[in-house]
């Protein structure tokens, strides 16, 4: 399989976090007026206008002053009568408004409702201060020539509307601001929680990847996770899998080179030691016949190179499986002297048929070491086979504790003729390769010293 | 005196012509099968089986396996050419013993001996012999023939003298002894064993100072030796 970089810019992390960056940037402006909308929407459903407030029931200054001034024209060459007629018609449209009207001679006419401060004749200076006192001021003040026109010659009529019928009061309506301060503040956590939750997704995936990782499954290999979105991290998620599988494969290959290696080789172990059975077999059958002295030496050395080739096979066959790593070895905690022991247990009738005393010395507290049981065995049998093969003359085999530097060594030790001797005769090289391809394997040393008085053996764990 | 049926199972004809003569000449019945296939049927009267591993058709492995499931008392020697130490554990998890060849036939009919003894089928009829002792080994019986008298052992010492008799001949550490008998793991430094060891002896040996019976193997464990 092969991984491509991400083509699909939608499908980008890049692409999310940009977004949300111009989401960001869009939102700023937008932010605001959002804001005081929702603000003043809020502000209207808390603090509904009163009724009369909305309504507006006069309108605005513009329409009163129209509707007056229409209504003033309208009386051209109207009697008294008429216009009071018409004021009376009209006090009913503006219940609340003063009105009045004063004729060409100055003379208030008819008031509704009676006002004392209104004088009851005009004069010049009456109606400049009125006009003056007027101006933007409250009541909201329409005066208008009836007629149309100072031409008509027919006076003026007054409209007194106090403004606050005719203005929206902005009084208990007033916007509050903490609304908008709200809005402001749930809209920029809104933007804050989607970048939280942006880089929360991608702090736990990349977690999950990790625990994925650094956690191995029942078979010490990491396990497949779970694949999410195909972004960046999605394709880290396959490609993590992808490595995982190609592990498993690799260890499937390895585990099956293994057991086809293994099996090959007690085959091969089977083709070799059939025939050696067959020869021993006639050997056997060859002893029970009568023979002279020379014949029966012969037979026993055959006997005896039979046992030394079958031992041969077993260390050239083990040392294939461990000089290619094909040895498995399963390092655990344990008492190196109760190893040695038993092990002594077994060979000890060996020693005792070859004339070899054997003394044990060994001390009644453990030793611990990280060692490899099976393997450990097989150091001691083939030390212990050496010594017997090798050093048989000496008669002796010594095995016993000594302390070197902060730790303890075990010490094997004959009172043979020396590995020298021994080289020269052939034959103990392969074991000790094994002895110490297999000790290097445990983390362990051996040291040999050797004369022609003996040769002495120590085993101890190498100081890392 | 009855006789011992042995079940051997072995494809290489001149191996297995001088095992069945040799087996024949110690005074056992042989039935030799040169493969697995019947080897469930024969079994049935036999009182221990000789098996090698490569075997045409069904391997040994199988052929073991599948006679412990139908008899799991029947012992099993496995006799083969393969001594890897993976062969030799996976043979071992249904077998009673596991010999390689090539091997002596003394050993072999030696082995046999100890299988029958342990599993109760040894056609001898004969107490085991031990210095001044009669071991009634089926009957549970220790008779001291220099007084002719039985000598009663307490139960944690029968345990230890009748582990040591089913591994008669071998040397046996104090924790393998103790793990047999207590079956707990053995604490370092805990001297139980030794005492025990010297209650027995003090029954069993005419000198328990000077031990005929109960070897100690200096350093190493204890033996008793026929």
């Amino acid at each position: 399989m092969k991984l491509r970089p991400v083509r699909k810019f939608r499908k980008s992390l890049l692409t999310r976090y940009v977004l949300i960056l111009m989401i960001a940037f869009v939102f700023i402006p937008v932010l605001i007026p959002v804001s005081l909308f929702a603000s003043w929407a809020v502000n209207l459903l808390m603090n509904p206008e009163p009724l009369w407030q909305n309504k507006r029931p006069y309108g605005t200054g513009l329409d009163i002053e129209t509707t007056w001034h229409q209504a003033a024209a309208g009386l051209k060459g109207a009697s008294p009568e008429a216009i009071d007629e018409k004021v009376k018609e009209l006090k009913k449209r503006y219940p609340d408004a003063a009105l009045y009207w004063v004729d060409t001679a100055g003379q208030t006419r008819l008031q509704l409702p009676e006002q004392e401060m209104v004088p009851k004749h005009w004069s010049l200076e009456d109606t400049i201060a009125f006009m003056k006192q007027r101006v933007d001021a409250d009541p909201f003040t329409v005066v208008a020539f009836i007629g149309g026109d100072e031409r008509a010659k027919q006076g003026f009529m007054v409209l007194e509307l106090p403004r606050k019928f005719m203005v929206i009061q902005n009084e208990g309506r007033q916007s509050d601001s903490r609304f908008y301060g709200v809005f402001l503040a749930i809209l920029l956590g809104a933007f804050v929680l989607l970048s939280y939750l942006f880089f929360s997704d991608i702090r736990k995936r990349l977690l999950r990847l990790e625990s994925g990782m650094t956690r191995p499954g029942p078979d010490g290999l990491p396990s497949l996770i779970q694949e999410g979105r195909p972004d960046e991290i999605g394709r880290l998620e396959l490609a993590f899998n992808h490595m995982v599988s190609e592990l498993k494969d690799s260890r499937q290959r390895e585990s099956e080179e293994e057991e086809l290696r293994k099996s090959l080789i007690s085959h091969l172990s089977h083709d070799l030691r059939t025939p050696l059975t067959v020869l021993a077999s006639h050997l056997y059958s060859l002893r029970q016949e009568s023979l002279s002295d020379q014949g029966r030496q012969s037979l026993t050395l055959m006997e005896t190179k039979i046992s030394d080739l079958s031992g041969l096979m077993d260390h050239l066959l083990s040392y294939n499986l461990l000089s290619t790593g094909r040895y498995a070895m399963s390092l655990e905690r344990l008492d190196v002297l109760r190893l040695v022991r038993e092990s002594a247990a077994a060979w000890y009738p060996v020693w005792e048929k070859a004339g070899i005393t054997a003394e044990v010395e060994l001390p009644e507290q453990p030793l611990y070491w990280n060692i490899d049981a099976q393997g450990f065995r097989r150091v001691l049998d083939n030390l212990f086979q050496n010594l017997v093969r090798h050093a048989g003359s000496g008669r002796y085999a010594g095995i016993t504790v000594e302390p070197r530097g902060n730790t303890a060594a075990l010490v094997i030790s004959d009172r043979g003729p020396g590995i020298q001797a021994v080289s020269a005769a052939g034959g103990a090289g392969l074991g000790l390769q094994i002895v110490d391809l297999l000790l290097r394997e445990m983390g362990l040393n051996r040291d040999t010293v050797s004369t022609d008085a003996g040769t002495k053996v120590c085993i101890y764990p190498s100081i890392n | 005196m009855p006789i011992t049926n042995l079940l051997y199972i072995e494809d290489d004809p001149e191996i297995g012509e001088w095992v069945y003569a040799n087996l024949q000449e110690r005074g056992y019945t042989v039935t030799w099968l040169k493969s697995g296939e019947q080897a469930v049927e024969k079994a049935a009267d036999c009182q221990l089986v000789i098996l090698d591993v490569m075997l045409p058709g069904l391997d040994g492995f199988t052929v073991g396996g599948r006679l412990k499931q139908q008899y799991p008392e029947l012992p099993v020697l496995m006799l083969s050419a393969r001594t890897s130490i993976d062969d030799k554990l996976q043979g071992l998890k249904f077998a009673d013993d596991y010999l390689t060849k090539p091997f002596h036939p003394d050993e072999l009919a030696a082995r046999i001996e100890v299988l029958l003894r342990r599993s109760g089928g040894s056609a001898d009829p004969e107490p085991l012999q031990l210095k001044h002792l009669l071991v009634y080994e089926k009957e549970n019986r220790i008779i001291d023939q220099g007084t002719n008298e039985e000598i009663v052992l307490t139960g944690k010492q029968f345990h230890i003298f009748a582990y040591l008799l089913r591994h008669l001949g071998q040397i046996l550490t104090k924790e393998q002894i103790y793990e047999a008998v207590w079956n707990e793991p053995y604490l370092d430094g805990d001297k139980t064993l030794m005492v025990h060891i010297r209650h027995l002896r003090e029954k069993l040996e005419r000198d328990p100072a000077n031990p005929e019976v109960i070897e100690t193997i200096r350093g190493i464990g204890y033996r008793v030796r026929a």
